[in-house]
């Protein structure tokens, strides 16, 4: 039989009774705090994952703040381009109304002074800051004011830098889109070749009008630039074409001219209406980019040059027809670029409904981790009490059990 | 006859009174720690021959036995011994356990704090506001780098206090051994009687001594006990005493190191020299643990200094010009021991080049005669220094310099991480020098015929220092599907989308186009797509006002989540969390370990007590036995005086 001292029976007693004491008191501070992990030592593991889930939640939660920057920015410039979109069509209108025949020169005038109206307001858009200070058509450069007017159009002073946020883990989206991208780089004619009379026709008499053309055949087309030119002999009208990149002719021989007929040549098809004078010329010339300032500053000058006489008229209806196709071009160009940005925005929204979605399982594996299972902590809590009770009471017993009780 | 009885019950009346009042010592010493109890031993007197037979002649007490078993106490010295040792690394590391435990003063929400800095900027390039938050996240970053590291050196300081007070009771308790050792020799001669009080003092001293560091004993002659300590360094040996010191480290001024105080110098004895009991605890997690803490801390500190250093410097600020450093990076420290000889012009240096090869251990550097040995103190893995050096020598990403003579011996610490947090601190203080954008930009002018495009461009370490001055126009001739107008300085690398790569010597006048390929010179790569038409170009031009340009912002941001440190297997909050998870497994291994040897202390503490205690029930029973054998030699001596008494009426009659 073990012999027990009276000491061990002190010492365990009370070393029993404190390390209950403190698993209570442990319970109770999880129960006050709802955590299960009060120091990493009581679960290593979880408190390391649980680090790791934390910054993945926050970086979701920062993309999520991104896409709201990225969605302030994409809708000012969307709504500056529906501004630009309905300022284009307005200008369409005023060409269209400037090419009615009955109109005269002073009608056509005040046409041109309502269309310097436009051409401010569409400098007013194009310069638009998004109230902070900050130009958005500018590109990098968003304290450089992007556009001044000149003598020939605008001079663009931004770049072409896109600003891009990064929007999802994998995903970065451009929020500006350049100036230049947006109000300049827009082709001149039907978007392969620009056709355009001769400066001196007019003067010559010639009433020959131009068409836009079409592209017969995409196969044969060269790049190249051409010129057709009229001779007027003994009654009969003729021209000639000329590769004037190579310098070599088209035709053989000088073809008999009919007005309106189709010409077609190097997979290009257009024709020419009215009478071309003897040394008229018409050229012919790859699309290139045009600013739309450029375009509404050429309607202008059309505009305010007197036409008087079948040349005259002649003159004002190519330069109106080719203002007419820059501007449809300006437009395409504008409509595609918000296009991108409604898919942009629209993309957004996808991203925002996953990140919604990694969100609720970032806070339910954060949960799974750290917090406490109530019901399960509070069946602990009474547990431990009774067994704290029971060995205070057995203690308070076992100590008062002493032979000097019963002995003198 | 009647005399005989008479001394019969004096010799009877006397041993009770010896075993009540032994009794009564077992009683009164009750609750004195390392009290032994004490019992008669009675032996029957040398008997009278008569003739017919032996007469008894009472009773004598033949000695005061102490019930102790030596080989019990050991038992509980080892336990004592290891659970002291477990229980004082408990109590430190459960600091370091609680420094990491809250989510709100931990590293990790300054830390991502401090990016969403980063990504404000990148929404918003331009604004003062924004940039002047990112400064006030990056000090709160470094501040709390400061503050956690902070805490780890009080507790550090802790230590070394600790080790400083438990010195002065080793020596205390050493000296009193010796005494007690010198007092117990002086009555090695008696025998059959020991001085048990002094025998148990001496027991309590070591017990003592037991628990600040691990004791051995072993018996020595005249009663006297050698006592050893840690892995068997002696400490008391008869009635000498050996004095331990607490000393700096050589190396390192700030580490308090124990060591044997000899006449006038004092030898240090290796960290693991003294394990077990409360100091071999503490130093046990000083190495283990708080080392590799503070080494864990400094390291992602080191790191995203460094790379948020090396990416802002390619960028470009608010004034046009490169980014500069953005972050104290921390020196690694190198010391030299104290001890080295003075004819020594050894000069080390090490510099952190690579923290992504970084350790998170200590390292000591040894002149051998021939070689500096370079060894990493967690796994004790060598590496040999080569001399003379052409260069710096790159181990686990520190740059190690040796320059001067080393005599045989000398010693060198380098501890490449241990200053990375309490260094770490924002040295750019102008919001307008954040480089948020990058320094070149690309364009296409309107004129280009062709679907040719280029991307926004980006730049590389080789960048700085070589920084665009003018415009450079790539033109594209399609005779030869190529481009010139490359820098002619310049060598011209083209990377194919398979990922091969065509090397181009410096003055090729006509770089082969590829669509699709990243073509990179000068430390400026861009990626040529689409098929250009004859004349077309594209021009890198510097940055100028580009104040809306985010580009190198948003890379700093992709910092966040690349991996970064460890030999590129971890992000900075991934080592945080390394960092945590190990804190809460070793404060978890102690906390259990600490739990086995209390219970394995108490069981071998039992053991000892059911041989040594007091039980006062066994006492009051004894008290009773003595009392009744007292009360019975009394009578005997009464019936011996009546038998007397009796003779005497005879005579009177």
């Amino acid at each position: 039989m073990l012999r027990v001292s009276t000491r061990t029976v002190y010492e365990t007693g009370t070393t029993q009774l404190s390390s209950l004491q403190a698993q209570i008191a442990r319970t109770q501070q999880q129960l006050s705090t709802n955590r299960r992990i009060l120091s990493p030592s009581d679960d290593p593991i979880a408190s390391a994952r649980a680090l790791e889930v934390t910054q993945s939640q926050s970086i979701n939660t920062q993309y999520a703040t991104n896409r709201q920057n990225a969605r302030t920015s994409l809708s000012q410039v969307e709504l500056a381009l529906q501004g630009t979109t309905s300022l284009i069509q307005d200008v369409q209108t005023l060409a269209v109304n400037a090419g009615n025949g009955s109109l005269t020169q002073a009608d056509r005038e005040s046409i041109a002074t309502e269309l310097e109206g436009r051409l401010q307001d569409l400098l007013g858009l194009a310069n638009t800051s998004d109230g902070a200070g900050s130009y958005l058509f500018s590109g990098f450069k968003s304290t450089t004011q992007p556009f001044t007017l000149t003598a020939t159009g605008a001079q663009y002073h931004g770049d072409q830098g896109q600003r891009e946020l990064q929007v999802g883990s994998s995903r970065k989206v451009p929020i500006s889109d350049s100036g230049s991208s947006v109000f300049e780089s827009n082709p001149t004619g039907n978007g392969y070749f620009e056709t355009a009379p001769n400066a001196g026709n007019a003067a010559r008499g010639g009433s020959g009008i131009i068409s836009s053309g079409t592209v017969a055949d995409a196969t044969l087309l060269t790049g190249h630039n051409y010129a057709i030119n009229f001779a007027v002999a003994n009654g009969s009208t003729t021209y000639t074409v000329t590769d004037t990149t190579t310098g070599l002719p088209v035709t053989a021989a000088p073809v008999a001219f009919q007005e309106g007929q189709q010409i077609t040549f190097d997979g290009l098809a257009f024709d020419i209406k009215g009478q071309p004078a003897d040394g008229d010329q018409f050229t012919i010339a790859p699309s290139q980019r045009q600013s739309v300032f450029t375009t509404l500053t050429n309607l202008l000058g059309a505009l305010r040059t007197p036409a008087t006489g079948a040349a005259g008229v002649a003159q004002l209806t190519n330069s109106l027809k080719s203002a007419s196709d820059n501007l449809n071009n300006s437009l395409d160009n504008v409509l595609s670029v918000r296009a991108s940005i409604g898919s942009r925005l629209k993309e957004m929204d996808y991203l925002d409904s996953t990140g919604d979605d990694l969100n609720i399982q970032y806070a339910s594996t954060l949960s799974q981790l750290q917090d406490l299972d109530t019901v399960a902590a509070i069946s602990e809590f009474s547990q431990q009490q009774f067994t704290l009770e029971a060995a205070q009471k057995s203690f308070k017993t076992l100590t008062g059990l002493s032979l000097f009780n019963f002995i003198g | 006859m009647a005399a005989s009885i008479l001394s019969i019950g004096k010799s009877g009346l006397y041993a009770a009174q010896l075993g009540l009042a032994t009794t009564g010592h077992n009683i009164a010493n009750a609750n004195v720690p390392g009290y032994s109890r004490q019992l008669v031993i009675q032996s029957s007197a040398p008997a009278q021959d008569l003739g017919f037979g032996f007469l008894g002649s009472g009773t004598e007490v033949a000695q005061i036995q102490r019930y102790s078993d030596e080989f019990l106490n050991a038992q509980v010295r080892t336990a004592q011994a290891s659970k002291s040792s477990l229980d004082s690394f408990e109590a430190q590391i459960s600091q370091v356990d609680d420094l990491m435990s809250d989510t709100a003063s931990g590293l990790s929400p300054a830390l991502q704090d401090f990016f969403k800095g980063v990504q404000d900027v990148a929404s918003n390039p331009a604004s003062s506001a924004s940039r002047q938050a990112l400064l006030s996240t990056a000090d709160s970053l470094a501040a709390r780098f400061q503050a956690m590291n902070g805490r780890l050196q009080e507790v550090r300081d802790g230590v070394n206090t600790e080790i400083t007070t438990s010195v002065t009771l080793i020596n205390s308790y050493a000296g009193q051994i010796a005494d007690l050792n010198d007092k117990i020799a002086g009555f090695s001669d008696r025998l059959n009687s020991s001085p048990n009080d002094l025998l148990d003092q001496r027991d309590q001293l070591v017990a003592e001594l037991n628990k600040l560091v691990k004791a051995t004993v072993v018996a020595g002659d005249k009663n006297s006990v050698t006592v050893s300590i840690g892995k068997g360094y002696p400490l008391v040996v008869g009635k000498k005493a050996f004095e331990l010191a607490a000393t700096r480290s050589p190396t390192d001024l700030t580490r308090v190191e124990i060591g044997y105080q000899t006449s006038d110098r004092i030898t240090v004895l290796a960290e693991d020299a003294l394990s077990g009991g409360q100091l071999g605890g503490l130093l046990q997690f000083r190495s283990e643990t708080l080392d590799r803490v503070q080494n864990s801390l400094g390291r992602i500190a080191i790191g995203l200094a460094y790379q948020f250093n090396a990416q802002h410097r390619l960028g470009q600020d608010n004034n046009g010009e490169l980014g500069g450093e953005f972050f104290k990076q921390a020196d690694a420290y190198v010391g030299a021991s104290i001890n080295n000889s003075t004819a020594s012009t050894a000069a080390i240096s090490a510099v952190v080049a690579d923290p992504n090869a970084l350790s998170q251990s200590d390292y000591s550097l040894n002149f051998d005669g021939t070689n500096y040995v370079l060894t990493r103190q967690s796994d004790k893995h060598q590496t040999i220094i080569t001399t003379p050096q052409s260069g710096p020598q790159r181990v686990d990403g520190i740059d190690i310099t040796v320059a001067g003579a080393a005599v045989t011996g000398d010693a060198f610490v380098i501890r490449p991480t241990i200053q990375g947090a309490s260094q770490f601190a924002v040295t750019l203080s102008d919001r307008n020098k954040i480089a948020a954008a990058a320094p070149i930009t690309t364009s296409a002018p309107l004129s280009n015929t062709g679907s040719g495009t280029i991307d926004a461009g980006a730049v590389n370490s080789a960048y700085v220092g070589n920084q665009l001055a003018a415009p450079i126009t790539l033109s594209f001739d399609a005779a030869t599907n190529s481009f010139s107008g490359f820098p002619p300085a310049a060598t011209i690398v083209v990377t194919n989308s398979a990922g091969t790569s065509t090397t181009y010597p410096a003055g090729t006048a006509q770089v082969p186009f590829t669509a699709g390929a990243k073509v990179s010179f000068a430390g400026i790569d861009i990626k040529l797509d689409g098929q250009p038409e004859n004349g077309d170009s594209f021009t890198i031009a510097p940055n100028a006002a580009g104040v809306g340009d985010n580009r190198n912002m948003r890379l700093l941001g992709d910092l966040q989540t690349k991996n970064v440190l460890d030999n590129g297997s971890a992000t900075f909050q991934g080592a945080y969390a390394e960092m945590t998870s190990y804190v809460g497994n070793k404060t978890r291994e102690v906390q259990v370990n600490a739990k086995a040897a209390a219970s394995l202390y108490e069981q071998a503490s039992n053991s000892q007590q059911s041989v040594s205690g007091v039980n006062l029930d066994e006492e009051a029973a004894n008290l009773l036995r003595y009392q009744q054998a007292y009360q019975a030699a009394g009578k005997v001596m009464q019936i011996a005086s009546t038998l007397f008494d009796a003779l005497l009426s005879i005579g009177a009659r």
